[in-house]
This record gives C-alpha cells, structure tokens and sequence, in this order.
C-alpha cells in the first residue's frame, strides 16, 4: 500500500508543518526574551503568557492533521499479530471512519464553543486580543483531522516510524 | 465503582481494537459522564468542549513543548556521543566497562533531555556500535541501553514530571529537585547489574582500551574554570557584594559562554545547571526553565555547527507533532478523570483503606505493584493519566507527601518502558536494530528489571532520599 503522497497531501503537510514550527520558534523567542527583559531590564513582555497561551492552541491543533496523516497517534497494535494480514488493514479502514466520525462529532461540538465564545466576544485580559478567531481556527483543524481520516479510509498509505510518549 | 471499573475495561477494549488510546478515553470519558449524570448528553458535550479548549489555552502546558524541543535539539548538537566518549575514558577498561559508560553516559543525557525514549534512541545509535565493536554480547548491549534510556525521565527535565506536576498541581520545580538523587542511586544500581552480568558471563562484557590520563581529562575540559567561576562567584556572596539570585544568573550565563569553546561534558553540565540551578534557585519557573533551556540548547547546537536551517526546522516540527500527540492524549484522559471523578470510586479506595486501617506504606506498596503489573502490558504514559487521577486523592488523604509520591510514579514508568512484552524502549531498540532479535532484547533488560524493582522498593521504603533535595527549595 506504498501509493506516492499526491501533490496535495504533501502541500497541506508543508503548510502545517511550517506554520507549527513557526509558532514553536515563537514561543520558544517568547519565553527566553520575555526572562531576560523581565531580569535585566525588569520589564517583561506585556501580556506575554497570554501570547504563548494562545500560540500554544494554536500550535497544538494546527498540529493535529499531521499527526493523524503520519499515523503518529498511540495505539495499540497486538491485534496485528493475532488477524491475517488482510483483516488487520480492513479493521485499519474501519477503525479510520469512526476516528472520522469522532472528529467531525468533536468539529460540532467545539463549532458550538467557538460560536458562545464569539457571541460574549471573549478577550484577553491584558492585551484585548478577541479569542473568537483562534478557536474557530481550532475548529478548522479539527474538521481537517476528519477529512485525513476520511481520506485514509480509502487510502491507508503507510505508518511513520511510530514515536514514542515519554 | 462499578462503573469506573466498567469505563476502564470499555477503554481497554476500544484501544485493543486499535483506536487511538487518546479518542478511547475521550469516548469513554464522555459517555460514562453523560451515564452518571443520568443521561444528559448536554452536560456532557459541555464537559468534553472545555476540556479541549482549557487544555489547549494553558500556560503551564507551555512547558511541554519547550523541553521535547530542548531534547530534540541536544539530540541535534550530539552531546550524546560526546558523553559516551567521556564515561568511556573513564571506566571503559573495566569490565563491562562500555555497558556502564552506556548507562553512566544516559544519565549526563537526562540531565538535558527529559524524555527515555529519545535517551535510548540517540545511545542505540552512539554506544551500540562500539560495543559490537568490542565483543560485546547483544543482550547486554541492547539491556543496558534500554535501561540507561529511562534515565532520562528520572533526572530532571522530565516529560513525566511535568505532565504529574500538572494533573496534580504539584510544584513542577520541586519534582526536578527531588529527581537527581534518586536518578544519582538508579545510575549505581544499573552499573552494579552490568557489574552482576559480567560476573555470571565475562564473554558478554570484555573491557574496553585504557584511556591515558592526558586524553580523560581533556574529556571533561573547561570544567576547571567552571569551579573557579563558581568559587569566585560564591566569595561574592560571601563577603556581601553580590545577590543570590544574581550570582546564580552570573554563573550560569559566564558558565553557558565559556562552554560554547569546549567540546565534551560541559557542555551538558552548562546547560543543565542554566535551566535546573535556575528553577532550583527560584529564578525562574518551570515554563522560563524551559524556554531558557531550549533557546540555550538551539545555540549549542548552532556553536557546534551541528545545526543548519533544514536540522532547525526539523527539531521544530518533530517537537510539534510530538506535542500534537501527547495533548491529544492528555485531553483524552482528562475527559476520562472528569468521568471517574463523579464515579463513587475515589470515595471508595478512601473508604476501603481507612475501614481495615491499612498502614500508608502498605497502600503505597500495593500501588506500585498494581502499576509494576499494568506497567508491562500498558502503554506507560496513558497508564499514568488514567489511575493517577484514582490514586491521588487518597495518597493526599493519607498525608503523604505529593512530590515523593511523583517520584514513584516516575521509576514505575521507568519500570514499565523496558518490562516486556510491552515497552516503549524495547521497541524503541527493535527498530533500531532490526539484526538484534526481539527474545535477546527481552532476555537482557531483565536484570535491569530486577534492579530497578528494587530500587523502587528502596525509594518507597526511604522517602527522604526523594524529599532531602526539594525541601531546601523556596
């Protein structure tokens, strides 16, 4: 099942995948400039924890269609060892369309929040930023995660080398 | 408690049927909470949306993508090999002397790394082929290297530790702290299994080359001028012309600079006391630590040139996607904790123990052989998120002590990363080195097993060795 990425697999990848690091770079900037400034000059960035609050939804979920592209989350796989080949990548595809299901339910749900959230025209404290768009971008991310499984219903494709939690 | 034991048995069965562990505790967390509030789905759904956007938006969570960025740079920078090469200078000749020097050399990397299984990764890499070089058996190889890889969880940073630190609210800063001497006497105690293999088989262990002297100190260069600064700096102190807090920042920025010059272990040692002697020292928290620490790892790897924009924006977005996934697993197992929280359970462990007067040590103990158990057939990290909220309550009603209980949680973590037949390192090696055969990895962690049982029996027996270094904190 070795079928080539197709040209938009990889450029949605790229896009997140940058966008993600970007945003890691970021905070990572953030929090050891937010240090110094606070120590040396005892002036830290204003409203800097609801910045790294905000790119850290940002980046956690914008990471999310990655993840279940490269088949990176945790499961459990002794089952493989216990079913035919053919079974295990029928049970694959299956498994895929509740993961989609589970995705689209969660992409309702979090529509629902992004929307209450939107009506109070919720804000940070500090620095005012409205959290509204934030969240609906969440929202997007998690209804791509259920396009990808969608997608991998059809086209399984095959496993990254699978990480570890710890 | 039926029904959180019927929710734990639901979740089990959904992951065996390969759902992702994170969506099988979600599903199960939602539909038990709707279950034991008789039904209201809307209680619910609501209870599911705060839970993924307050995971999300949480400032403290910051620290997890900070210190797996961290790791993924010292990675970069091959500290690990720079390590090995010193552990080897010194104790190399001995025999089983590359063995320990595998585990001697993990323990410096868990100094900067907190996570076991990039620890085990980067040594199958560096330490593996110099042992085949050496005769020495596979098993003992692959064993030590497995073992040596759960250093990296016990000493400070610790993926772990902060993950405990957050679902429990316990100080993060704290559980560093009382990490180093626990992670000081499981560095012994694996040396002395290597020393206990070696004894039954020598075939497996044959010593190294002696190192001159000349060669094994230029191994741990700079560290001279390290004391020097730090005894200056302390005299400062002393004599009243300088602050605590400012000497700590003096040193460890002049210590950082200087290190950028030497190749070898100060390297590890600057970057370890920047980032742990900052949070020990109450300069910064954990999040800072780790901001700090990622930033300072970026421009060592930089300083070595072993980091180029490809090598940059790979540690990025390998750190993000890996961030990805432990937050999914994370708000999976909160749902999950919100559900077993309204379950009558907690209640009744509390009740259960406080009817047969069951002494604390003995529940303790019970725990960790109820963790050793499910350590080696469960995935460690989902294990954790889903019993820790179940135990808590009761190790806090018992009066014990939070930070020594973490500890605990650690080493049953270590326990179960390399306890077969389920156990992360162990993969970890079995994709790397696909010419070992699975039943010699299994066959050579045991001994590493046996010990570190033991040794969480001696940190259970003796909380102090754990809570002597955090209750000197601020």
């Amino acid at each position: 099942m070795t079928e080539p990425e197709t040209a938009w697999e990889r450029r949605i990848d790229a896009v997140l995948g940058i966008a993600a690091s970007a945003l890691l770079f970021g905070m990572m900037c953030l929090t050891f400039v937010d240090v110094v400034a606070r120590y040396l000059f005892n002036s830290p960035i204003r409203g800097g924890f609801e910045i790294t609050e905000l790119v850290l939804l940002v980046l956690i979920f914008a990471g999310l269609p990655l993840v279940s592209h490269g088949d990176e989350h945790v499961t459990m796989d002794f089952i493989d060892r216990m079913l035919p080949a053919r079974a295990v990548s029928a049970l694959i595809r299956v498994v895929h369309a509740l993961v989609a299901a589970l995705f689209f339910f969660l992409t309702w749900q979090m529509l629902i929040k992004a929307g209450r959230i939107a009506s109070y025209g919720d804000t940070t404290d500090v620095l005012r930023i409205a959290v509204a768009p934030f969240v609906y971008f969440m929202v997007a991310m998690i209804f791509l995660t259920a396009l990808v499984h969608v997608f991998k219903v059809f086209k399984p494709g095959t496993r990254r080398a699978s990480q570890g939690t710890n | 408690m039926t029904e959180a034991l019927l929710g734990l048995l639901a979740m089990m069965v959904l992951a065996f049927v390969r759902i992702p562990i994170a969506l099988s505790m979600a599903v199960v967390g939602i539909i038990g909470y709707a279950y034991m509030r008789d039904w209201t789905w809307g209680s619910a759904f609501a209870m599911a949306q705060t839970k993924i956007y307050e995971t999300g938006r949480n400032y403290t969570l910051s620290v997890v993508p900070l210190f797996i960025l961290m790791g993924n740079f010292v990675t970069r920078a091959g500290m690990s090999q720079e390590l090995f090469r010193a552990a080897y200078a010194f104790i190399g000749h001995r025999r089983g002397g590359l063995a320990m020097a595998t585990i001697v050399g993990c323990a410096g990397f868990g100094a900067i790394c907190g996570s076991s299984i990039a620890t085990a990764a980067t040594f199958a890499k560096v330490a593996y082929p110099s042992m085949k070089r050496f005769n020495y058996a596979d098993y003992l190889s692959t064993g030590s290297i497995a073992a040596g890889g759960t250093l990296g969880i016990l000493i400070p940073p610790s993926t772990i530790m902060v993950i405990y630190g957050i679902m429990t609210e316990t100080n993060i800063g704290k559980l560093f702290a009382a990490g180093v001497l626990p992670g000081i006497l499981a560095t012994v105690l694996l040396c002395l299994a290597v020393q206990y293999v070696t004894w039954r088989d020598p075939k497996a262990g044959p010593p190294g080359e002696r190192t001159p002297w000349r060669e094994r100190w230029a191994t741990i260069a700079g560290l001279q001028w390290f004391a020097a600064v730090g005894v200056i700096l302390w005299l400062a102190v002393h004599f009243g012309k300088l602050e605590t807090d400012d000497a700590a920042v003096i040193g460890a920025f002049v210590v950082f600079v200087m290190s950028l010059r030497y190749k070898g272990v100060a390297g590890v040692i600057a970057l370890f006391t920047l980032v742990m002697g900052g949070i020990y020292g109450g300069v910064f928290t954990a999040v800072e630590g780790a901001g700090v620490g990622a930033f300072g790892a970026m421009i060592f790897a930089i300083a070595r040139r072993a980091l180029g924009w490809r090598g940059l924006y790979e540690a990025l977005l390998e750190s993000a996607r890996t961030t990805s996934m432990l937050f999914m697993i994370l708000i999976g197992a909160l749902m999950f904790a919100e559900f077993v929280n309204i379950t009558s359970m907690p209640a009744d462990l509390r009740n259960f123990v406080s009817q047969f007067e069951v002494h604390p040590l003995a529940v303790v103990a019970a725990i960790m052989v109820i963790y050793v158990i499910l350590g080696t057939a469960m995935e460690e990290l989902s294990m954790i998120l889903l019993t820790v909220p179940l135990f808590f309550p009761l190790i806090v009603h018992l009066g014990l002590d939070p930070v020594w209980f973490g500890i605990l949680i650690v080493v049953v973590v270590e326990i179960g990363l390399i306890s077969p037949p389920v156990g992360m390192n162990l993969f970890v090696l079995n994709t790397l080195l696909p010419e070992v055969p699975t039943r010699t990895i299994f066959r050579g962690v045991m001994p590493f097993v046996i010990v570190d049982c033991v040794r969480l029996a001696i940190l259970t027996a003796f909380p102090i060795i754990s809570t002597l270094l955090p209750s000197y904190m601020k």
